[in-house]
């Protein structure tokens, strides 16, 4: 099957773009030390895809390394796909960088109205001049199907039109590395296939025998064929649903029970869309004209029943929270999915994991709805040199971050962990046995042995002590850039602290009382 | 609520009973070593923003059956009572004194959920007190070493099978990070800094 045609916009070096740079500076986006793209300017100097960061610096000396930033692709990205939706409103996003609309129809409209060559290019300029007006460089292709389009876009000047049938025969002299499966692509320059032509000629019955199913959709992709037209959607629809109530519901039962065929209402139209979100809004308006909204985890876990009985919590919560909280009584719930996700079904932890039992998330779910959802938090272990760092909190409810680095961080204070880390270290002053304070110089060397350490206006002998730890952290963020002396003392109420010495003030990090 | 092992000495029955409040005064470590023995029971720190989980966990608690709850505000004794539910210990610090009706309904709400309290501050008809009577650090010398561990002298009081005055010397904590018992540090250590630093390995 011959698959549609299809327009594809292809805005080059996605990354480096969204980043805020231009094609004339040399700069590239890494992850890791492997650089993901680069500016046109920098790959004049000889850097690549795929380059380690240190060759690439070798190459181009002056070159702008950036982090990648996938949100602000995606992000920005979001403009370029307005301006194609003017032209045509079925715009799907492929990914940031490229996107495709389906050309039968928008190029008879944006044509002179018979059907022919002439008007699938004068749409291809069309659609081009509209994204390069937003101020992106880009390109456009036309093709039968995603993947000779998205070729198209990059060829030429700017882009080529593939007329109908031709794509075989335009996708032929292509390396079979454009397929974009490495494996694959070792596997075949083996066995001395080199050009997308020289795969497409195998017999299908040959391939399907040697090869698995990817292999077989590269195979169908090489001979022009492709299996999944762009999938048309309209713009997101607003998925969020509200109900009025006039008069005024006064009851929070009145309230709750709405929320319930309102939530029935959302999972629905969820549903029709084959989505689930990751978190529901809910937002209350009372006839005094607050509002109060909370987010509460749903994951696509939680039934009708579910949500309206936190929004009977958001309820109770509002009405202990002010002193007039009846007065007046509800005139708007509002539920508004948030962070939309393809539904894929659900599938617990099987083992590693502590799973929460319903108990706990219930009592969780309770201190959440009187005090919000960051106020109930559970500690996951992070990586970093303060006994501090060496924790964080994540809101009950939310995604544990990233496994910590298990890095040797030098620098570390020793074991044992201390039993108390002050949220914000106390201010400290520490003398010696003449009473003037104690310096730490840039070479961490101490310019005399603590003697008297004061802690909240009260003074302590100090009877051991040990230290510098240094710790010069961030360096290249000045923002967050630490450069900092940790010391362990044991005072003569036999107490020991972790002081820490910064910018010439002492503080009290930790106390292992 | 089992607790560790090691505190058998100074915590009667081998546990906390449901419903049971104890008070722990001026160690954060001993109160956290109280979290630590519950195996596969969850536990909330209400009100204790700078308790450090990683030290209970140290001593052998799980980090990832804690709930946290930094700052309940006016709503300490709501969300105490919100919390008592599900979790087998709540470990609190209360804003102020609480007031008699308070301490009876959290009491009453614990011993009906099956939880314990632990509370590092003022609290009236506490079951049973502990504190750290006496503590000798150790590993650190002037200007060298770390610090490996702390001997320190655990007392309890407390009402009817409590009892007065039980006493247990304990390595609160250890070098490893744990609880251990420890032998009594003879008397005659002397008090000035002049102490000779203990030898220090690494």
């Amino acid at each position: 099957m011959i698959p549609p045609r299809a327009l594809v916009v292809w805005c080059p070096d996605w990354p480096v773009t969204a980043i805020g740079l231009d094609a004339a500076t040399p700069a590239a986006v890494v992850s890791g030390a492997q650089v993901e793209a680069c500016s046109a300017a920098a790959r004049a100097s000889g850097v690549r895809r795929g380059q380690r960061v240190r060759d690439a610096q070798r190459h181009c000396p002056e070159l702008v390394v950036r982090d990648r930033d996938t949100d602000a692709e995606g992000r920005l990205f979001e403009s370029v796909a307005a301006a194609v939706s003017g032209v045509t409103p079925w715009v799907e996003v492929v990914r940031p960088g490229i996107c495709a609309i389906p050309v039968r129809g928008a190029a008879r409209y944006h044509g002179g109205g018979t059907t022919g060559a002439g008007d699938e290019e004068s749409l291809r300029v069309h659609v081009q001049d509209t994204v390069v007006e937003q101020g992106f460089d880009c390109g456009a292709g036309i093709a039968d199907g995603l993947f000779a389009a998205e070729l198209a876009a990059r060829a030429g000047e700017g882009g080529v039109v593939v007329p109908p049938g031709g794509t075989p025969a335009f996708l032929a002299p292509y390396p079979v590395s454009v397929l974009g499966r490495p494996e694959l692509t070792g596997l075949l320059s083996r066995l001395g296939i080199r050009t997308l032509g020289a795969f497409a000629a195998l017999p299908v019955r040959d391939v399907t025998a040697r090869f698995g199913v990817d292999e077989i959709r590269a195979h169908r992709l090489a001979r022009g064929l492709y299996p999944r037209p762009p999938a048309p959607r309209p713009p997101l629809a607003d998925l969020s649903v509200s109900t009025e109530f006039d008069p005024p519901a006064v009851a929070a039962e009145q309230v709750v029970f709405a929320a319930k065929s309102l939530a029935e209402r959302l999972h629905e139209a969820l549903a029709a869309e084959a989505l689930t979100c990751v978190r529901v809004g809910v937002e209350v308006t009372g006839a005094d004209g607050r509002t109060l909204t909370r987010l509460w985890r749903h994951d696509g876990a939680l039934s009708a029943l579910a949500v309206a009985e936190r929004v009977r919590w958001q309820l109770s919560s509002w009405e202990t929270q002010g002193e007039d909280g009846q007065e007046g009584g509800v005139v708007l719930l509002r539920l508004l999915p948030d962070q939309l996700v393809a539904d894929d079904g659900r599938q617990e932890a099987l083992w590693g994991e502590a799973t929460v039992s319903d108990q706990i998330a219930r009592a969780a779910a309770r201190v959440q709805a009187m005090l919000g959802h960051q106020a109930i938090t559970r500690p996951f272990p992070a990586g970093g040199r303060g006994p501090g760092e060496r924790v964080v909190r994540v809101p009950f409810g939310d995604l544990p971050p990233e496994p910590a680095a298990e890095g040797p961080w030098p620098g570390r204070v020793p074991d044992p962990p201390p039993a108390v880390v002050h949220p914000e270290p106390l201010p400290a002053t520490v003398t010696d046995a003449d009473g003037s304070p104690v310096l730490v110089d840039a070479r961490c060397a101490v310019s005399a042995p603590p003697h008297e350490v004061e802690i909240a206006g009260r003074r302590h002998l100090v009877t051991a002590w040990a230290g510098p730890w240094p710790a010069r952290e961030r360096w290249w963020d000045p923002a967050r850039a630490h450069r900092r002396a940790r010391f362990q003392v044991v005072t003569g109420d036999d107490r020991a602290h972790l002081l820490v010495f910064e910018g010439g003030h002492w503080h009290v990090e930790a106390g292992y009382a | 609520m089992p607790v560790l092992p090691v505190l058998h000495e100074v915590v009667p029955e081998g546990g906390l009973r449901p419903g049971s409040v104890t008070v722990v005064e001026g160690s954060p470590a001993l109160a956290l070593a109280l979290t630590a023995g519950l195996e596969e029971r969850w536990c909330a720190v209400v009100g204790l923003p700078e308790a450090h989980i990683p030290a209970a966990a140290s001593m052998g608690g799980d980090p990832m059956r804690v709930l946290l709850v930094d700052d309940p505000g006016r709503r300490w004794a709501d969300v105490v009572a919100a919390l008592t539910d599900g979790c087998a210990l709540v470990l609190t610090r209360p804003p102020d004194r609480p007031a008699p009706q308070v301490v009876r309904r959290l009491t009453a709400l614990a011993r009906r959920n099956g939880c314990a309290l632990v509370v590092t501050g003022p609290w009236e008809g506490a079951n049973l007190r502990l504190r750290v009577e006496e503590g000798h650090w150790s590993g650190l010398g002037t200007g060298t070493g770390h610090l490996r561990g702390r001997r320190a002298l655990v007392v309890s009081s407390g009402r009817g099978a409590a009892g007065p005055g039980r006493r247990v010397w304990l390595w609160l904590p250890a070098p490893d990070g744990t609880v251990a018992p420890a032998a009594e540090i003879p008397e005659a250590i002397p008090e000035t800094p002049s102490r000779a630093p203990v030898a220090v390995a690494g």
